[in-house]
């Protein structure tokens, strides 16, 4: 690359009539190799120059020889795009799946959505005790005040009628049988406490040890360690509210008992 | 790309002893030329492709983790302020309570409009304040700085007249020192400038709120 600086009338004649710019680069030895890298077209000239005095000595081992470096190389960078392009595309798909895919993909999920589509609209506001016929109840009429779900954790049971309305808000509600062991109970309040849209309680008649609701899915565990809670939790809460992200959790009712309070007039 | 260039060099010792090798050769540097030009293309598409989800923040990222708890934060001084504005007894309080809920609420939609954006759940996979230096050591109970205890709620929601103004203030003070911690918390370790400028902002509403309400609260005495 040196005769690049005498300038460039100079130059190109140098190169295709003699080839020495391979000379320039690598003196002797190296003048073969350096020739045949240079470009395809400038094997002829090359080959007839620099062949003579050289094919005795080592042609045929050393070519064998080198064949398989740059293959190797070809072939790593080769897989190694594969990868990344296949990462990627993985990734991609990965992270465009709606939660509702990856809703379906919990195992034991039951999505009341494609069973009962009437059940899960939303804003049916009914007074006084309702009757569920999915026990605790995912989605359906409900009273106009909601359970507060403000990560709050509930030692007794709670009214079905405000905690359906909580999960049109968007809460995960999670219930658990009354004979949980404490120190469970305790591992689900950690995942409760501080965080909104979130809230936990005592369920009687549960068939199995914990069970979790979102507006219109539910899950049923037996014990406090299997990670599809987390799985549930991450993927259905706020996500499977009718109301989207800004729907409180606040102002709701707090106290616990399973007979709904009707909203009262205020005596101010 | 050195890849193809050099198994040039390789077939090219060959032609010397066979010339059918040379042919063979030569079609063999075409066709590795022309897998290289294809792997190269699909890497650049891919590297489009995958670009803007790798430039965004990912789920462990401090915005998203900012953006899911900021979003808890002020999910409670919604709460908090709803309850003043309609408890207070105090119109200052009341007033203060009103604009601390409709203005962090519309915070939350602009966190969540983030997280949508960005393709991640308002679920985070790692714990509370996991984005933050040791922000895990920071929570109590579940509840990050500055956060009312579910006891002080309950406190809160049961207390009336001047009682409730005070208290309400005591808190919601505790809340925004512990609130303006976090939004530091990103201002320093965060790098998307949409989320830089909106935290900044925070900052500037809370540090006011807090000449107020502390104001308020001398003005109501101890």
């Amino acid at each position: 690359m040196s005769i690049s600086t005498p300038g460039g009338p100079e130059r190109r004649p140098t190169v295709v009539s003699t080839g020495k710019k391979p000379a320039a680069g690598r003196p002797a030895s190296g003048a073969k190799p350096g020739a045949g890298k240079s470009a395809g077209g400038a094997r002829p000239t090359s080959g007839g120059k620099g062949k003579g005095p050289r094919k005795p000595v080592t042609p045929v081992k050393v070519s064998q020889g080198r064949a398989w470096g740059p293959i190797a190389l070809f072939v790593a960078v080769g897989v190694l795009a594969a990868a990344i392009i296949g990462w990627g595309g993985y990734a991609a798909f990965q992270g465009s799946k709606p939660w509702e895919k990856r809703a379906a993909d919990i195992d034991g999920i039951v999505d009341f959505r494609e069973k009962d589509a009437k059940l899960v609209q939303g804003g049916q506001h009914q007074q006084g005790p309702i009757k569920y016929d999915v026990n605790p109840p995912v989605a359906g009429p409900h009273n106009a005040a909601w359970q507060n779900c403000m990560g709050d954790v509930y030692d007794a049971p709670i009214a079905s009628e405000h905690a359906v309305h909580s999960m049109e808000h968007g809460a995960v509600w999670i219930t658990y049988r009354p004979d949980l062991p404490a120190d469970q109970v305790a591992t689900l309040k950690s995942k409760v406490q501080g965080k909104e849209k979130l809230m936990l309680s005592p369920f009687q008649g549960l068939d199995k040890a914990i069970s979790l609701q979102a507006w219109g899915y539910q899950l049923k565990v037996d014990n406090v360690d299997d990670s599809r809670i987390d799985d549930f939790i991450r993927t259905l809460r706020v996500n499977a509210s009718v109301e989207g992200p800004n729907a409180n959790c606040g102002q709701g009712i707090t106290a616990t008992g399973t007979t709904p309070r009707d909203p009262q007039p205020t005596q101010q | 790309m050195t890849a193809p260039v050099t198994t040039d060099s390789a077939p090219d010792e060959a032609p010397a002893t066979d010339d059918g090798g040379r042919r063979s050769a030569r079609r063999y540097g075409v066709l590795a030329l022309t897998v290289a030009v294809v792997v190269g293309l699909l890497l650049g598409y891919a590297g489009g492709l995958l670009t803007p989800s790798l430039t965004r923040p990912g789920d462990t990222s401090a915005e998203a983790g900012f953006a899911r708890d900021m979003t808890s934060h002020h999910a409670q001084a919604v709460e908090m302020g709803l309850i003043a504005f309609q408890k207070g007894s105090d119109p200052e309080v009341r007033q203060i309570g009103g604009d601390i809920a409709t203005g962090q609420q519309g915070e939350i939609g602009t966190m969540q409009t983030w997280l949508r954006s960005w393709g991640l759940d308002p679920t985070g996979s790692e714990p509370a304040m996991a984005w933050m230096p040791d922000g895990r050591a920071s929570l109590r109970d579940g509840l990050m700085p500055g956060m009312a205890t579910p006891q002080e709620m309950a406190t809160l929601r049961a207390a009336q007249g001047r009682e409730l103004d005070v208290l309400f203030l005591d808190l919601m003070i505790k809340h925004h020192l512990g609130g303006i911690h976090m939004i530091q918390g990103v201002l320093d370790h965060g790098g998307d400038d949409d989320v830089l400028t909106v935290a900044q902002t925070m900052k500037n509403t809370q540090q006011t709120d807090l000449v107020n309400l502390q104001n308020a609260r001398k003005r109501l005495g101890g």
